[in-house]
C-alpha cells in the first residue's frame, strides 16, 4: 500500500516559488490500478517520482508498505526501490548501446545476482511481454511500442511489488497504446501488482481501478 | 556487474568518436611521455648494472678544507638603568670562513686515511676525471678513461661480453692493460671480436685490452667512461704528491648492511675530525662529503654552494615532482573537463539506473571503472608509441650511455599510471553524476 498524507512539494528558486503539489493526500491499496490524470504542468509526475521515492515532498508524509520513506537513509532507498518498484517512463529510457536483453537486466545488477540467472529472469520477463525473440537486438532496431514492452520487462523482471508508470502509452499510436495498456493490466491481474499509471489519455485511465485527477498541484477528483 | 560495466564502456566509446579520439590522443600523448620518462628515471636511479649494488653503496668524492676563525665584534645598545638611559654593548662571536678549497681526493689522502673506514665490506678508489682525444684512421675519437683499483669491479658490476677485469696484481705490476666498452671497441677496432688481445695507445702508451663491457644502461656522469685502466697507470704526479689531500680520485665503499651504512658515514665523519691537515695555518677544518647513491645522482645534476647532498637530493624532488605534477595537471585537467562533457550526456542513464537501485556509490564505482578503461585503452596506446619512441632515441644515442628499457618496473609504473590517471580525471565527474537528481536526471530525453 502506498499513503501520502498532505504531501506538498515546492520548486524553489532564487526569484520564483512554484507549488507542484498542494496538500495531496492519497491511499493506493495493494493490488489497486490506479491512473492520475491531469493537464500538463499539474504534478502528475511529481507525485509519481514522490511515490517512487525519486524526489522527496516538501512537506507532507508518505509511507510504503507501512513504512515511513523518511525513515529509510539514502541506500536503503536505493535497495528499496530495487526490490519493490518497477518504473516505466514514456521515452522509454532504454540504454541504446546495450542488446535488450542486457537492458532488461539491468535492477538485477544491483542485486548482486549471478549472471546466470539474471539471464533467466530477463529471458522470462521478455517472454511475458512477448519479445523472447528480440533479446539480442538493440533497441534502436525496435518500433515505439516494443522499446516500451522491454521497459515493461525491465520494469518487473525483479518481480516488484509496485509498478509506477509515467504517461507509458504517450508515445505510442493507439494500436501500440491498447497493447501495452494489456500487458500492465494482465500484470495487475494475474500478479496482483500494485500499478499507479500517469496518463492523458482518458480511454487509457478508464480501464483502471480508479483515477485521481490532479488540477494545478491539488486533487480535484 | 564489471562485464556489464566493460560491455557498456566500450560501447560508449564509439558512441561519440570525436570526443574518443581526443580523450585518447590526450592519454596515450601524455601517458607516452610518461612511460618515457619513468623508463628514464628506471633507468638513472634504478639497480641496473653497474649500479645493482648502489642501494649499499657510499659515495665520497667531495672534501672541503676551510679556514675558520671566530670574528668579535661589538654590538651596541642603549638601556635604561635607574631611569636614565645608558649605553650597553654586547659582545657578538661569529664564526667565519675566511677561506674555502673544495675538491675531489687526492691518491695520498684516499692510501692513508680511507682504507679502515668501519662498516664497508668493499671499497674503491677511482679516478673518473680523464679525457683523451685518440687518432685512428685519420678519425678523431674522445674516450673517457676511468683509472681504478681492482675493486672497482667487484663493487661495479659492468657485465662483461667477453675477456676479465684486471686483477689487483695487475694493478700493483702497473701492467698496461685495458678494459673498453663493446661500443669503444667497435669505434677504435672495427669490431668486437677484433678487440681481445690487441693494443690500443692511449695517453701515448700502449694498452692491451683484456676485456670488454657492455653498453651500461644508464649515463651516470661520474661513471661514464670508454676505457677502464689500472689506476697505477696514471701519472706519478697524480699518486705520489706526498700528504696530498687533494686530487682526481673518488671514494666508494660497499655495506654489508643498511647499519653498515650508517657506520661508514659515520666512520667518515670522525675522521674528517682527526685527520691532522697539512698546511693548518691555512686550512683547520676538514670536511668530507659523503652520500648515498640518490645523492650523489642528484647532487651531479644540481651542485650547490654548500656541497650538501641532501640539499640537491630536496632541489631534485622538488623541481622534478613540480615539473611531473605539472606535467600531469594540464592534461588531467583537460580530461576531467572532456569526462564532464561525456559524462553529463548520460544523465538521463545514470537516472534510470539510480531509479532502479543503483546507489551514489555503484555509480561512482561504474563511471571510474569506464575511465579507468578508457585511460588503460589509451595507456596501450601510449605504451606502443613509448616504445617506438624508446626504440629511436637509443638508436639515436640522443642520452649518451643510457639505454631506456620497458622492463617489468618500468610496466609496472606505467600500469599505476594509467590507473592514477584514470580515477584522477574519472573521479570529479563520476562523483558529481552519482550525486545527480534522479527525477531532473530522468527528464533529459538521451539515455
Amino acid at each position: 500500500m502506498i499513503l501520502l498524507k498532505d504531501v506538498t512539494k515546492v520548486y524553489q528558486t532564487k526569484t520564483i516559488e512554484t507549488t507542484a503539489l498542494n496538500n495531496i493526500s492519497l491511499e493506493v491499496p495493494t493490488g489497486e490500478f490506479l491512473s492520475i490524470m491531469g493537464p500538463s504542468g499539474c504534478g502528475k509526475s511529481t507525485l509519481l517520482n514522490i511515490m517512487g521515492m525519486i524526489d522527496e515532498p516538501t512537506s507532507g508524509q508518505v509511507a510504503i508498505q507501512g513504512q515511513a520513506v523518511s525513515d529509510y537513509h539514502t541506500k536503503a532507498v536505493a535497495r528499496f526501490r530495487n526490490e519493490k518498484l518497477g518504473f516505466i517512463f514514456q521515452s522509454f529510457h532504454l540504454i541504446n548501446e546495450l542488446p535488450v536483453i542486457d537492458n532488461v537486466e539491468l535492477p538485477l545488477i544491483y542485486r548482486r545476482i549471478s549472471g546466470k540467472k539474471r539471464r533467466e529472469m530477463a529471458q522470462t520477463a521478455l517472454e511475458q511481454v512477448g519479445l523472447k525473440n528480440r533479446m539480442k537486438h538493440f533497441p534502436g532496431q525496435l518500433s515505439g511500442g516494443q522499446k516500451q514492452r522491454v521497459a515493461i520487462a525491465r520494469a518487473i523482471v525483479g518481480q516488484p511489488n509496485i509498478i509506477l508508470a509515467d504517461e507509458p502509452t504517450g508515445n505510442l499510436d493507439s494500436v501500440m497504446g491498447n497493447e501495452i495498456m494489456e500487458i500492465l493490466l494482465n500484470l495487475n491481474k494475474e500478479l496482483g501488482t500494485t500499478i499507479v499509471m500517469v496518463t492523458h489519455d482518458e480511454t487509457m485511465a478508464r480501464k483502471t481501478h480508479r483515477l485521481v485527477r490532479l488540477f494545478d498541484g491539488s486533487q480535484v477528483l | 556487474m564489471f562485464s556489464n560495466y566493460l560491455k557498456l564502456a566500450i560501447k560508449v566509446l564509439g558512441r561519440r568518436t570525436f570526443f574518443t579520439v581526443i580523450s585518447l590522443f590526450g592519454i596515450s600523448f601524455t601517458l607516452m611521455i610518461l612511460i618515457l620518462l619513468s623508463a628514464y628515471m628506471d633507468a638513472e636511479l634504478g639497480s641496473h648494472q653497474p649500479l645493482s649494488q648502489k642501494d649499499d653503496m657510499i659515495f665520497l668524492n667531495r672534501l672541503m678544507m676551510t679556514n675558520e676563525v671566530i670574528d668579535t665584534s661589538y654590538q651596541i645598545d642603549t638601556v635604561m638603568l635607574d631611569g636614565v638611559e645608558v649605553y650597553d654593548s654586547t659582545e657578538v662571536l661569529d664564526k667565519n670562513r675566511n677561506s674555502v678549497s673544495i675538491s675531489s681526493l687526492g691518491y695520498y689522502f684516499c692510501d692513508n686515511y680511507l682504507r679502515d673506514v668501519a662498516g664497508a665490506d668493499i671499497y674503491s678508489f677511482y679516478s673518473p676525471g680523464f679525457s683523451y682525444d685518440i687518432f685512428v684512421n685519420g678519425k678523431k675519437l674522445s674516450f673517457d678513461v676511468v683509472y681504478s683499483d681492482a675493486d672497482f669491479w667487484n663493487i661495479y658490476d659492468y657485465q662483461f661480453s667477453s675477456g676479465r677485469p684486471y686483477r689487483q696484481q695487475e694493478v700493483d705490476n702497473q701492467s698496461q692493460v685495458v678494459v673498453l666498452t663493446e661500443k669503444a671497441a667497435q669505434d677504435y677496432f672495427g669490431g668486437m671480436d677484433a678487440a681481445m688481445g690487441e693494443f690500443i695507445e692511449i695517453d701515448g702508451k700502449q694498452f692491451e685490452v683484456i676485456g670488454l663491457v657492455k653498453r651500461p644502461s644508464n649515463s651516470k656522469g661520474f661513471l661514464s667512461g670508454q676505457a677502464f685502466m689500472p689506476l697505477t697507470t696514471l701519472k706519478p704526479v697524480y699518486l705520489d704528491d706526498d700528504e696530498n689531500f687533494q686530487g682526481p680520485f673518488e671514494a666508494v665503499f660497499l655495506a654489508g648492511s643498511s647499519t653498515g651504512m650508517k657506520d661508514i658515514e659515520q666512520s667518515i665523519l670522525q675522521k674528517s675530525k682527526q685527520i691532522a691537515l697539512p698546511d693548518p695555518e691555512n686550512y683547520n677544518n676538514l670536511y668530507l662529503i659523503t652520500s648515498d647513491f640518490f645523492g650523489r645522482y642528484a647532487n651531479s645534476i644540481f651542485p650547490n654552494s654548500d656541497n650538501d647532498p641532501e640539499k640537491s637530493k630536496r632541489t631534485f624532488i622538488l623541481i622534478g615532482g613540480g615539473l611531473l605534477l605539472l606535467f600531469i595537471l594540464l592534461p588531467t585537467l583537460n580530461l576531467i573537463n572532456l569526462n564532464v562533457s561525456r559524462i553529463m550526456e548520460r544523465s538521463a542513464e545514470i537516472g534510470v539506473r539510480k531509479a532502479f537501485g543503483a546507489h551514489s556509490g555503484s555509480i561512482l564505482t561504474q563511471l571510474l571503472f569506464e575511465n579507468i578503461v578508457l585511460t588503460f585503452l589509451g595507456g596501450a596506446i601510449g605504451f606502443v608509441l613509448a616504445l617506438i619512441v624508446l626504440h629511436l632515441v637509443n638508436d639515436s644515442n640522443i642520452l649518451g650511455d643510457t639505454i631506456l628499457r620497458v622492463n617489468y618496473r618500468v610496466f609496472g609504473y606505467s600500469l599505476l599510471i594509467c590507473l592514477a590517471f584514470g580515477i584522477i580525471s574519472g573521479l570529479l565527474p563520476a562523483y558529481r553524476m552519482s550525486k545527480i537528481h534522479i527525477a531532473n536526471a530522468i527528464k533529459q530525453t538521451n539515455v
